[in-house]
C-alpha cells in the first residue's frame, strides 16, 4: 500500500509536498484536485471517503490527510 | 427564490444538507468565502430552498448559473424537474470532476430536463526553459482604463454559457491585482492574457488575440512572456472548450496536456454551443 506522500507525488510530481504545511495556499492542490485525490485514496486504502469530508481543511497537509484517512476507517 | 443575505447563510445551508445526506451528498457548489461575499454584496446570489435540495443561482448578464446542494441524486432529479418547469430564465450549470465521476450526475440532470451544451477539459504543463525569443513586442500590464475594451473582446469571442465571462468589476479587480498582461498596437489591445497565480500554480483564465491582429505571432510572444515572468511556478493550468480545436492545438504546442479533469456544461434550453 502506498503512503499519502507517495500518492501525492504521483498526482503532482512537480511539487515537494513534504516541505509544505499548506497545500492549498502554496498552490499545490486546488478544489478540483481534492476530488481526484479522494478517488485515488479510496482505491489505495479500500475505503470510501464521505462527500461531507471533501473540504479544504482536510487537505491542508500530510497530517490532515492522514487524520481524514483514520476518520474514514484506515488503521494507523 | 430570494436573495442570499450572508456567506454564513450559504455555509449553514450546505452543512445542514451534508449532515442529513451522509454519503449520498451531491453538489456542484464548492464556495470560497470572499467570492461568495462579493456576489452577495452585488446582489448576484439567490437561493431556492427545496425539500431535499437547495439551489443557488448566480445572476450573470441575462442568464443564471445554477449550483445545487442535494441530499441524494434521486431528490436532485425530482426537484430539478420541478424547478425547470417553473423557470422562464436561461439556466446553465457546470459539473466538474474526473469524467467518469460526473457522468452519473449529468445523466440525472438530463433526465430532469437539462440538455448537454458543451464540455471543457483542464490542461496542465510543467515549466520548460522559459526564455523570450524572437521579436519582442511591447508587453504591458494594463490599467483600469483598458477594462471595458478587454471585456468587449471577451464578450465578442467567448460564450457566456460555457466560458463564464467575467463582469466589468471582475476585470477591474484582475487589473488591480496585475493579473492581465497585454500587447498594445495603435493604442488598442491587440492581445492579452488574464491569469491567476496561487503559490506554485498559475492558471490562465483567458488568452486571446483581437481579430485584426491575428497571425502576427502576438499570442505566442505573450504566452512565452507569461511563462518567463513566473519562474517560481511549477504547474501551469487552464480550462479549454473541447469544441475550440484551434486553441487545443496551440496549447498542445506550448506543452499543455489534459490532466484528467472535465467540466460538463448543461443548459435548460435546446441550444448548442
Amino acid at each position: 500500500m502506498k503512503s499519502v506522500l507517495e500518492i501525492l507525488k504521483e498526482i503532482r510530481p512537480e511539487f515537494d509536498f513534504a516541505a509544505s504545511q499548506d497545500f492549498i495556499g502554496d498552490g499545490m492542490l486546488d478544489s478540483f484536485d481534492m476530488v481526484t485525490l479522494v478517488s485515488t485514496l479510496d482505491k489505495n486504502f479500500n475505503i470510501s471517503i464521505q462527500g461531507t469530508d471533501i473540504v479544504p481543511e482536510h487537505f491542508q497537509n500530510v497530517g490532515t490527510i492522514e487524520a481524514l484517512l483514520r476518520k474514514s476507517g484506515v488503521e494507523a | 427564490m430570494k436573495p442570499v443575505q450572508s456567506a454564513d447563510e450559504v455555509f449553514g445551508i450546505i452543512q445542514e444538507i451534508k449532515t442529513r445526506a451522509g454519503a449520498n451528498f451531491s453538489t456542484n457548489f464548492f464556495p470560497v468565502r470572499p467570492k461568495i461575499e462579493s456576489w452577495i454584496a452585488r446582489k448576484e446570489l439567490q437561493v431556492e430552498l427545496g425539500q431535499k435540495v437547495v439551489f443557488f443561482f448566480r445572476k450573470d448578464r441575462n442568464l443564471l448559473h445554477l449550483f445545487f446542494v442535494a441530499e441524494n441524486l434521486q431528490a436532485l432529479e425530482v426537484e430539478t424537474k420541478a424547478l425547470l418547469a417553473l423557470s422562464g430564465s436561461t439556466i446553465t450549470l457546470d459539473l466538474v470532476g474526473p469524467a467518469n465521476t460526473i457522468a452519473l450526475t449529468a445523466e440525472v440532470l438530463v433526465n430532469s430536463g437539462f440538455h448537454r451544451y458543451g464540455s471543457l477539459i483542464r490542461l496542465a504543463r510543467s515549466p520548460g526553459k522559459e526564455t523570450v525569443t524572437g521579436e519582442s513586442p511591447e508587453i504591458v500590464t494594463v490599467n483600469r482604463g483598458d477594462a471595458a475594451e478587454i471585456l468587449g473582446l471577451l464578450e465578442d469571442f467567448f460564450d457566456p454559457c460555457a466560458d463564464q465571462i467575467p463582469l466589468l468589476y471582475e476585470v477591474e479587480s484582475a487589473i488591480d491585482a496585475r493579473q492581465i498582461i497585454a500587447i498594445k498596437r495603435k493604442e488598442k489591445i491587440a492581445a492579452f492574457i488574464h491569469f491567476e497565480t496561487q503559490g506554485a500554480t498559475s492558471a490562465i483564465r483567458y488568452w486571446m488575440v483581437a481579430k485584426e491582429f491575428r497571425d502576427q505571432g502576438l499570442g505566442g510572444a505573450l504566452l512565452r512572456h507569461y511563462f518567463a515572468i513566473h519562474p517560481a511556478v511549477r504547474r501551469f493550468t487552464l480550462w479549454v472548450n473541447t469544441a475550440n480545436e484551434n486553441a487545443l492545438r496551440k496549447y498542445e504546442r506550448f506543452g499543455y496536456a489534459p490532466d484528467g479533469l472535465a467540466d460538463q456544461v448543461l443548459i435548460n434550453q435546446k441550444i448548442t454551443a
